[in-house]
């Protein structure tokens, strides 16, 4: 069977692991837990056995440690979409996959769509449109798109 | 043997206090990725026993995608065991060395600070959000005040605009209906036979009625746009208490005999001194309460009693009339309100507007009122007393025959009437039609007194009368004007204006006046 290494990444507390759990053990929950390093899940999608390296957030005293993401075929971006600076905050993270290890395939997910007050900007979304990137507005908590999310990368490598 | 001694002693001391205390577990791959040897407690942290010669990808996850060349740190990595391990990825010539180490103790530390701070930082998120809708919130409440206070002062300036519009007519009906009722009385009998006299006479009474409740309805919405705008200051002067209310029960009584019911006045004031009131508001309040309750009084009668007592003065206003039910009491000092079923025009505004002005002069207003009984409404407010002043002996004092007045006025119908009036108790009186006008009258002849109007084309009575100062005008000027907005009476007396009167105004008013300025100038 083939397999894929792929790369959850984005700002702290944007629901990586949440994506991550509904995604390959269908739970979620409410309490949030900082991943700290990374966390490493299989799941098999399709024919390809998916190997899911879900990378602790970047913060303000940490970026991301990009030593993780060596082998990826792939990443997910996360982002809040209740949180505009995670969202904006993506260009910046991408600039350091690509740096580490190229333009690899590379789908968007805009976090906790099942909440009110949600700032994405018309700019941003034009941004990620005009690099071709795949964006859903997923929630973890729902599942909503979140199947679609990991299919589509999937796909793409 | 002494150094093979010292040498195993080193390595078990390794072994001891390195390996086995960082659980240190290792694997070898050659150049194509397969596994060269492993050590045996990769078991400890879930790994499965490595096959050796195999492909290590297929043996391990995390292997997937690295290759033999790179080296690679990886410092918290979660293992199948669930135990946080520390990878290091060491390339050499031929082949790559895993080390992988226990790093339980460390990420347990970093996992309390990191949630800490990771929750603070969220924390901080929050509240910066929260603060900014704050503050969105409330520009928006400025941005809606600012809307409001230029709505308020629109309203007020449409209102004062109205007021003054509505005024320019009323003075011609009132004058020119008091002219046809004197003119009416002086005609005999062969002239107008008695019975259309009378019928006439009726007519014109009911047009004089009609249009001074038009005026007072108009003085009404005009004190409530400025009351709203805070426009209306209170000016207290020593004033004869006596006098004031004698005054009002004069202009009351005929309304009260109209409608066949009593009108009773008593009166507890001492005479011997002076009040320091605002004699036209407190005038005003006192009309609007007993005309109120004259108006809804139908059967009996109105009392109206004062009494000074302690530097305060108290009043109450009782009538035997329709009264006010518990409901309509609680909303009666609402703008515009009105009880739906009293058959009574108005506009509403009385009431709220004497109160207010009751309030503005340290005063408080009480209602209490019975449906079909009655009402009493009273009020208590400051009257500081002070000993009289020398009456000022204010009869005409002047002969007004042969009084040259020149009348700046643009408005045809009033003109013709304060002509007319003017002319009847003979006085000479030139009339012009704007400012530029007056100005150049001044300057051809000499007259005793100017009455200038003050919206008026080509130049206002203002720009005349700045002109006339710039040029030492000493002829008095009497501004006669439809606006009874404060700022223009005090722009007027800013401008050394003997006086100013506020349209629709009587020739007796300007004869008095007039008297007035003469002597003292």
């Amino acid at each position: 069977m083939d397999k894929k290494k792929i790369c959850m990444v984005g700002d702290f507390s944007v629901g990586k692991t949440s994506l991550t759990q509904k995604f390959v053990n269908n739970v979620f929950s409410e309490k949030y837990l900082t991943t700290i390093g990374v966390k490493i899940d299989t799941v098999e999608v399709e024919s390809t056995k998916l190997i899911i390296w879900d990378v602790a957030g970047r913060d303000s005293l940490s970026p991301i440690n990009a030593s993780y993401l060596v082998g990826a075929a792939g990443v997910i971006l996360v982002a809040d979409g209740t949180r505009e600076s995670t969202v904006s905050g993506l260009l910046d993270i991408w600039a350091v996959v690509e740096k580490r290890i190229g333009s690899v395939p590379c789908v968007v997910a805009l976090n906790k769509c099942d909440l009110p007050d949600w700032h994405v900007s018309e700019s941003n979304l034009d941004e990620f449109a005009s690099r071709d990137w795949s964006v859903f507005q997923t929630s973890a908590k729902k599942g909503h798109d979140v199947e679609t999310l990991f299919h589509t990368l999937v796909a793409k490598i | 043997m002494e150094s093979r001694t010292f040498k195993n002693k080193v390595q078990e001391f390794i072994r001891e206090r390195v390996i086995s205390k960082l659980q240190l577990a290792y694997f070898a791959v050659d150049e194509q990725m397969k596994v060269r040897g492993a050590s045996s407690n990769l078991s400890d942290y879930g790994f499965p026993k490595l096959d050796i010669g195999k492909p290590v990808d297929e043996q391990i996850d995390f292997m997937i995608g690295m290759d033999a060349k790179t080296e690679l740190d990886l410092p918290v990595v979660g293992s199948p065991s669930g135990i946080p391990i520390s990878v290091s990825l060491m390339p050499d010539d031929d082949q790559l060395t895993v080390l992988i180490s226990n790093a339980s103790t460390a990420t347990e530390q970093r996992q309390l600070l990191q949630q800490a701070a990771n929750e603070n930082e969220l924390l901080v998120e929050q509240q910066k959000k929260l603060m900014s809708e704050l503050e969105m919130a409330s520009q928006e409440l400025e941005q809606k005040n600012r809307q409001l206070e230029e709505a308020s002062r629109l309203q007020t300036s449409f209102i004062s605009g109205v007021s003054h519009e509505f005024r320019t007519p009323l003075t011609s009906i009132i004058g020119y209906t008091n002219l046809v009722k004197s003119d009416l009385a002086k005609m005999s009998e062969e002239m107008v036979p008695r019975i259309a006299k009378q019928d006439s006479d009726d007519y014109l009474s009911a047009v004089q009625r009609s249009s001074k409740h038009l005026l007072s309805l108009v003085e009404n919405l005009l004190d409530h746009g400025k009351l709203d705008s805070d426009e209306i200051n209170i000016r207290p002067k020593p004033t004869d208490l006596n006098e004031l209310f004698r005054d009002v029960e004069l202009l009351l009584t005929p309304l009260s005999t109209t409608k066949d019911i009593r009108f009773d006045i008593e009166l507890d004031i001492p005479s011997d001194f002076e009040a320091i009131v605002d004699d036209s508001r407190l005038r005003q309040c006192l009309i609007n309460l007993v005309g109120n309750a004259i108006k809804f009084t139908d059967e009996g009668g109105v009392s109206l009693k004062a009494k000074l007592e302690n530097e305060s003065l108290n009043v109450s206003v009782s009538d035997t009339g329709l009264g006010i039910s518990a409901d309509d009491l609680k909303k009666i000092r609402l703008p515009f309100f009105q009880a739906a079923d009293t058959g009574k025009v108005g506009t509403g505004l009385g009431l709220t507007i004497t109160e207010r002005i009751i309030e503005m002069m340290g005063g408080q207003l009480e209602i209490e009122s019975e449906l079909n009984v009655g009402t009493c409404v009273t009020f208590s407010m400051p009257a500081p007393l002070i000993e009289p002043q020398l009456a000022v002996e204010q009869q005409l004092s002047v002969n007004l025959t042969e009084l040259r007045v020149l009348l700046a006025e643009d408005d045809s119908d009033i003109a013709d009437l304060v002509v007319m009036l003017l002319e009847e108790q003979g006085v000479n009186v030139r009339r012009v039609v704007n400012g530029a006008l007056a100005v150049a009258a001044l300057q051809e002849a000499d007259f005793d007194i100017v009455l200038m109007d003050i919206h008026m084309p080509i130049m206002t009575g203002y720009e005349a009368i700045e002109e006339l100062n710039k040029q030492g005008n000493t002829t008095p000027i009497i501004v006669m004007s439809a606006s009874a907005v404060e700022d223009d009476q005090e722009r007027a007396k800013g401008l050394g204006c003997a006086a100013y009167l506020v349209k629709p105004v009587d020739v007796q008013e300007i004869l008095s006046i007039a008297s007035m300025v003469i002597d003292v100038n």
